[in-house]
C-alpha cells in the first residue's frame, strides 16, 4: 500500500492562495493562522509576508549605480497595484460561494439551492431520483468545500491530537484517515469528523462545524499550530460503485489500490490532488482535497471523463439521504455540540450518539476520558438511533411515539428510493429503544385537499439500513475499458 | 365623590401596563398623570417642528412579548421593526452586531477567528442564564423570608430548577452572576474590539464599569427575550414604529377599550389612608378620589416620601426607603439633523447602523468613565449610544431629515463642585458632538436642533428621584427578592391595598412592563377579578 509519493508531502498551498481565496471566507491575512505556542518556523511556509514583502522589491530595484530618485520619477507605477483590495464587508453577502460555485451552478437544472455552513450549496441539481441512481449505481460528484478543515502541525501535533480526540491517534500512519470524536471535560461531544495524517507531524481535521476556539484552548502547553484552512482548500466528493473507475479514467493512477480510509497524493494533468477513500455514503467513494484554483478544472475533467460511466453532479439533498441510509448523525442537525447545547440535557456523550467505537477508554489520557469512564457505567439519557418506517411513500414527521407518549424526535428524515422505506435518524429515550418497545410516528398524508393522519410503525435499526460490500473491497472494483 | 376599583398613580410604561391589565380584568380603573403628556420618560415631544423623539428614552422601545400578546397591542396599532443590534465605532474601524449567525460570526472573524467560534459558547451560556432568569421576571417575587405556603412552594420550584442543572451549569451560572464583565468576557474572547462591543451593550444605564464585580450579569439583558431557535447571531433590536411613544399610544388605546379612564395634568399629592390601608388619593387641586386599591408607578422614594405623612408609615420604614439607592447615570441629548450622518469607516449599506451607533473604544475607556462618575465629574470619555430611529422609521422626521437620540452614560446627577449649569451641559454636549464628529465629519453642520438633558432635568420633569431612569440601582442587593428592599418584595407595600408597579419593584429595568403586569395581577386578585 505504500505507493510512491509523487507529489509534495504537504498540502499547504502557496501563500498567495490563502489571500486570494479570501472571498470564500473573509479573514484577515494572517488571522487564519493562530499560533497556539511558538514553534520553530522551519515546518511550514508562513503566509503573512507575501504581498507586503513583494511591494518594496518591485518599487525599488536593487541596482546600485542607478539614481533611484530619478528612476522613481521616470517610472510611472500605479500605486493602486500594490494596495490591498478592501475586503467585502460581512453583510454584503449573507451566504458565500465556494470556489466551485460557478461550475456547480452550470450543472443546475432546477435552481434549487440551500445553505450549508454559510455557503450556497445546491439542494438538487437534476432530480433526487436521477442523482440517487448515479450514487448507488454509477458515480455521484458533489462539491463539499463548505466542510470545515483545520491544519494541525508542529512537533506536538500527534500528542496534542491524541489528547484531544477520544481514540488512539498515535497509531494513525501517514496518508491514513480515521473518524474521530472529541469531547469536553464532562465527556459531552464537542464535534466529530475525520482526521487525516498528512505527514510526520502534520494533520488535517475535517469537521461539520467550526471548533477553532476549542482546538486553540486545548492547544495550550503543546507545541502545535492550528489553522483554519477551509478557505485554502477546495473539496469534492466522488461516491458510488464506479467512482474508482471514474477517477482512474481521469488520471488518478492506481486509485483502486487505495484501501478504505487511506489517502495519497496524485498528479492529475499537472495538478496536485490529495484523494482519500472516505465519504459518509456507506459505499465506495472518495474525497478529493485540492487547490481552489484547480478545483473548477478538476470538476470539468471528472464530469467529462466520468460521463461514459454515468457520473452525475449531485446536491445536498442526496448527501443527506445517503447519510441517513448509512445511519450517520450530523453535527448541528442530529446532535448539538456541547458548546451549542443551551439545555445541558441536549448535549450528548459519544455513547449516546452511537459513536462508542470511536472511544478508547483504555487509551492514554484524553479530554473527557474520566467523565466518559463514569458515563459508561451510567444508563444513557437518550440515544441517537436509525429508524426504519414501513411506509411506501415519503412522509413527514417529527415526534416519535412509544406506547402512546412522545419518546423522542426524528431529527433527519429521508425516503430511501432503493429500499422503498422511510428512514430517520432519531433521538429517543433509552427505554423506547429497548427490545419490545412499540414505536410509531404520526404523519399527515395529503391527497389533493384531503388530509388524513396515519400512524406508521417504526423500528430501531441495529445496523445501517444500507450496507454495501464495495465499501471494503480492495482493490476497489474497476471497469477500465468502458 | 368619585369611586374606582383601582387608581394608578403615574402614566409611565409600567403604570399604563398595570392599568391595561386591570381594565382587561374588568376593574374600573383610573390612571392619573401629573404631566400633560403620558409616557413618563418615554413621553414624546417635537424637538423641532416635525422632528419627533421620546424625550428621556435611552433607546429601548419594546415591551416583553408576553405583555404585547396578552394586551393584544397589535390590535391597538402597535407595530415593531426588527433591526440588527447596532455598531460600535472606534479609531480606524467599526464592529457590528448582526442577527444572522453566519454573518455575525464572519464579523467577529474580522477581529479574531477564535472569537468567531467562541461566540457559540458565549451565546449558549447567556441563553442558559436568560432561561433561568425568564420565569423569575414574569411573576411577582415573594420575599423568601416570609414563609407562607405559596412562597415556600415557589422558592422550592426555583431552587429545584436551578439545582437540576449539573454542577457544571451551576458553576457557569455563578460566574455569570458574580464576575465582572471584563473577566467574564476574557473567558471567551481575545479581541478588545469584540469585548468592548459586548460590554457596552450590557452596561448601558448602569453605574458599574466593565471591571466592577457582578457587572457580567448585565450581559444577560439583551438575551432575555432571545429564543434558542433564533438565527444564532447577536440579539436583534426591536423598534416600535413611531418610537417608544407608539407603545404609550397602544397602551392608552387598550386601557380605553376596556373602559379605563385616564386623566392627565392630575398630580397626586397624598394617599388617603383608613386603618393602615390606602383608600384613595388627593390631587393637587384638593380633589379626593376613592379607590379600593392604589398602584404607584412612582419610584419607591417618591411614592413613600412624597405621598405619605411619614408618621403614618411603619417604624424604620422611612429610613429604609431613604437608603434605597437611586442615582442618575445617564444624560440624554436629542438632536434633529437635516440629513443622514455619514460614517466613513463603516461600509456603505451596513444594515446594522439601524440598530444604533455606539462610541466605546475600549473597556479601559468605559472603566475610566465609570471612575469619573464616582468622582462626580462629567465623563471625559463618555459611553455614547446614539440611535437614529428615523433611518428605519421615516415617520419620525421630515423626508430626508433625521432625529438622533443620544444616550450618554456615566453622567453623575450632581457634580462635585456644584450643580449642572447651562454652560456645563453645553460642555458635555460639545464633547459628545466632538466625539461623534471624529467618526462622522460634517455631523456638526447637520445639526438643526439640539437639547441636552441631564439627570436633574429628568428628576424635575419626569419625577424620578436623582434622575435615575432605572428607578433604583440595579446592583444585586437591590434586585429580585431584594428589590426594592428585602422586606418589600413582590410589589406589595407595608400599606394594605397599595402596590408598587414602577421599575423600583422587581424586575426593574430587566423587563419594563413586567412590574406593572405583576402588580396588576396582585391588585386584580385582591379585587376578586380574574387576572
Amino acid at each position: 500500500m505504500s505507493d510512491e509519493i509523487d507529489m509534495p508531502e504537504t498540502e499547504e498551498f502557496p501563500a498567495e492562495v490563502e489571500i486570494e481565496a479570501a472571498p470564500m471566507m473573509s479573514s484577515d491575512e494572517g488571522a487564519d493562522e493562530i499560533m497556539a505556542e511558538e514553534m520553530p518556523p522551519a515546518d511550514a511556509p508562513l503566509t503573512e509576508d507575501a504581498p507586503d514583502m513583494a511591494a518594496p522589491d518591485t518599487e525599488t530595484p536593487n541596482t546600485e549605480a542607478l539614481d533611484l530618485d530619478a528612476l522613481e520619477d521616470a517610472v510611472q507605477v500605479d500605486p493602486s497595484l500594490f494596495e490591498r483590495k478592501p475586503e467585502a464587508p460581512p453583510f454584503s453577502r449573507y451566504v458565500l460561494t465556494t470556489p466551485l460555485h460557478l461550475s456547480v451552478a452550470a450543472e443546475s437544472r432546477t435552481n434549487l439551492w440551500t445553505q450549508w455552513n454559510g455557503f450556497t450549496t445546491p439542494d438538487i441539481l437534476t432530480s433526487v431520483d436521477d442523482e440517487y441512481r448515479a450514487l448507488r449505481h454509477a458515480a455521484a460528484l458533489s462539491d463539499i468545500s463548505p466542510v470545515v478543515k483545520y491544519r494541525i502541525s508542529g512537533r506536538d501535533a500527534a500528542v496534542y491530537l491524541d489528547r484531544l480526540v477520544a481514540d488512539n491517534v498515535l497509531a494513525l500512519s501517514i496518508d491514513e484517515a480515521m473518524p474521530v470524536v472529541f469531547c469536553e471535560d464532562q465527556g459531552y461531544v464537542v464535534g466529530d469528523g475525520h482526521l487525516f495524517r498528512l505527514g510526520e507531524s502534520e494533520y488535517r481535521l475535517v469537521t461539520e462545524e467550526t471548533h477553532l476556539a476549542w482546538l486553540l484552548d486545548s492547544a495550550l502547553g503543546f507545541q502545535v499550530r492550528v489553522e483554519d484552512v477551509s478557505a485554502t482548500l477546495a473539496a469534492m466528493s466522488l461516491q458510488g460503485p464506479l467512482s474508482a473507475s471514474v477517477l482512474a479514467a481521469a488520471g488518478f493512477r492506481e486509485i483502486e489500490t487505495l484501501r478504505p480510509f487511506a489517502a495519497r497524493w496524485f498528479d492529475v494533468g499537472g495538478m496536485p490532488a490529495y484523494a482519500s477513500r472516505t465519504g459518509d455514503t456507506g459505499g465506495l467513494g472518495y474525497e478529493l482535497w485540492i487547490d481552489p484554483e484547480d478545483a473548477p478544472m478538476f470538476w470539468v475533467r471528472l464530469l467529462d471523463r466520468g460521463a461514459p460511466f454515468g457520473l452525475a453532479a449531485t446536491g445536498f439533498k442526496l448527501r443527506e439521504l445517503a447519510r441517513v441510509e448509512a445511519g450517520i448523525p450530523r453535527a448541528g442537525r442530529d446532535y448539538l455540540g456541547a458548546f451549542a447545547a443551551v439545555d445541558p440535557a441536549d448535549a450528548s456523550t459519544p455513547f449516546e450518539l452511537g459513536l462508542a467505537a470511536l472511544v478508547d477508554l483504555d487509551a492514554a489520557h484524553f479530554t473527557g476520558r474520566d467523565a466518559l469512564r463514569r458515563a459508561k457505567g451510567r444508563p444513557p439519557r437518550h440515544l441517537v438511533v436509525s429508524l426504519a418506517l414501513g411506509f411506501p411513500e415519503a412522509i413527514e414527521f417529527g415526534a416519535v411515539h412509544c406506547n402512546g407518549r412522545i419518546a423522542g424526535i426524528a431529527t433527519s428524515t429521508a425516503f430511501s428510493r432503493s429500499l422503498g422505506i422511510n428512514l430517520a435518524v432519531a433521538r429517543l429515550e433509552p427505554v423506547s429503544v429497548a427490545a419490545g418497545a412499540v414505536l410509531n410516528v404520526e404523519a399527515e398524508l395529503r391527497d389533493g385537499f384531503s388530509i388524513r393522519r396515519v400512524s406508521v410503525p417504526a423500528r430501531v435499526l441495529t445496523e445501517p439500513a444500507l450496507v454495501l460490500a464495495s465499501r471494503h473491497a480492495v482493490p476497489a472494483p474497476l471497469i477500465s475499458n468502458y | 365623590m368619585e369611586r374606582h376599583d383601582a387608581i394608578v398613580i403615574g402614566g409611565g410604561l409600567n403604570g399604563l401596563t398595570a392599568a391595561a391589565y386591570l381594565a382587561r380584568a374588568g376593574a374600573k380603573v383610573l390612571l392619573l398623570e401629573r404631566n400633560a403628556v403620558l409616557g413618563g420618560a418615554d413621553a414624546a415631544y417635537d424637538i423641532a417642528p416635525g422632528f419627533q423623539l421620546a424625550r428621556y428614552n435611552l433607546g429601548v422601545s419594546t415591551l416583553p412579548s408576553r405583555i404585547i400578546s396578552d394586551l393584544e397591542l397589535g390590535r391597538h396599532g402597535l407595530r415593531f421593526l426588527r433591526v440588527d443590534g447596532g455598531i460600535s465605532l472606534f479609531e480606524g474601524g467599526y464592529i457590528a452586531s448582526y442577527r444572522d449567525g453566519v454573518v455575525h460570526r464572519r464579523e467577529l472573524a474580522r477581529f479574531s477567528l477564535k472569537d468567531a467560534d467562541a461566540w457559540t459558547r458565549f451565546r449558549r451560556d447567556l441563553l442558559r442564564g436568560a432561561q433561568q432568569l425568564r420565569p423569575l421576571l414574569a411573576r411577582p417575587l415573594a420575599d423568601p423570608s416570609r414563609f407562607s405556603l405559596g412562597t415556600v412552594r415557589r422558592l422550592l420550584n426555583t431552587v429545584s430548577r436551578w439545582g437540576a442543572a449539573e454542577a457544571d451549569a451551576l458553576h457557569d451560572l455563578t460566574r455569570l452572576w458574580t464576575l465582572s464583565c471584563a473577566d467574564f468576557l476574557d473567558d471567551y474572547f481575545e479581541s478588545d474590539a469584540v469585548k468592548a462591543r459586548l460590554a457596552s451593550d450590557a452596561l448601558i444605564g448602569t453605574a458599574l464599569g466593565p471591571r466592577a464585580p457582578t457587572s457580567a450579569r448585565y450581559l444577560l439583558g439583551a438575551f432575555i427575550e432571545e429564543t434558542v431557535g433564533a438565527s444564532a447571531g447577536a440579539p436583534a433590536r426591536n423598534l416600535a414604529v413611531g418610537g417608544p411613544t407608539a407603545i404609550v399610544h397602544a397602551l392608552v388605546s387598550a386601557i380605553e377599550a376596556h373602559g379605563g379612564t385616564i386623566r392627565t395634568e392630575a398630580e397626586v399629592t397624598d394617599v388617603l389612608m383608613r386603618e393602615r390601608a390606602a383608600r384613595g388619593v388627593v390631587l393637587a387641586n384638593g380633589e379626593e378620589i376613592h379607590g379600593q386599591t392604589i398602584l404607584s408607578d412612582l419610584d419607591l422614594k417618591r411614592t413613600f416620601l412624597a405621598l405619605f405623612r411619614w408618621k403614618e408609615l411603619p417604624e424604620g420604614f422611612v429610613e429604609k426607603v431613604g437608603r434605597f439607592r437611586m442615582r442618575g447615570v445617564s444624560a440624554k441629548i436629542n438632536v434633529a439633523l437635516d440629513g443622514a450622518p455619514e460614517f466613513p469607516s463603516v461600509p456603505a449599506g451596513c444594515p446594522a447602523v439601524l440598530g444604533g451607533i455606539r462610541i466605546a473604544n475600549s473597556l479601559d475607556d468605559m472603566e475610566c468613565a465609570a471612575d469619573d462618575w464616582r468622582d462626580r465629574i462629567p465623563p471625559r470619555v463618555p459611553l455614547i449610544d446614539a440611535l437614529i430611529p428615523s433611518l428605519a422609521d421615516r415617520s419620525l422626521a421630515p423626508p430626508g431629515k433625521h432625529v438622533m437620540s443620544i444616550a450618554v452614560h456615566y453622567v453623575p446627577e450632581a457634580l462635585h463642585d456644584g450643580p449642572w449649569t447651562t454652560e456645563r451641559k453645553d460642555e458635555l454636549a460639545d464633547l459628545v458632538v466632538a466625539r461623534l464628529a471624529e467618526q462622522s465629519p460634517g455631523i456638526r453642520e447637520r445639526i438643526v436642533a439640539l437639547e441636552t438633558l441631564v439627570p436633574p432635568d429628568i428628576e424635575n420633569e419626569v419625577g424620578l428621584t436623582a434622575g435615575d431612569l432605572a428607578q433604583g440601582e440595579t446592583t444585586l442587593d437591590q434586585m429580585f427578592f431584594n428589590r426594592p428592599m428585602a422586606a418589600l418584595a413582590g410589589n406589595r407595600t407595608p400599606i394594605r391595598d397599595l402596590y408598587l408597579c414602577s421599575a423600583s419593584a422587581h424586575p426593574g429595568p430587566l423587563g419594563v412592563g413586567y412590574a406593572g403586569a405583576n402588580a396588576a395581577a396582585l391588585a386584580a386578585a385582591s379585587l376578586g377579578k380574574r387576572g
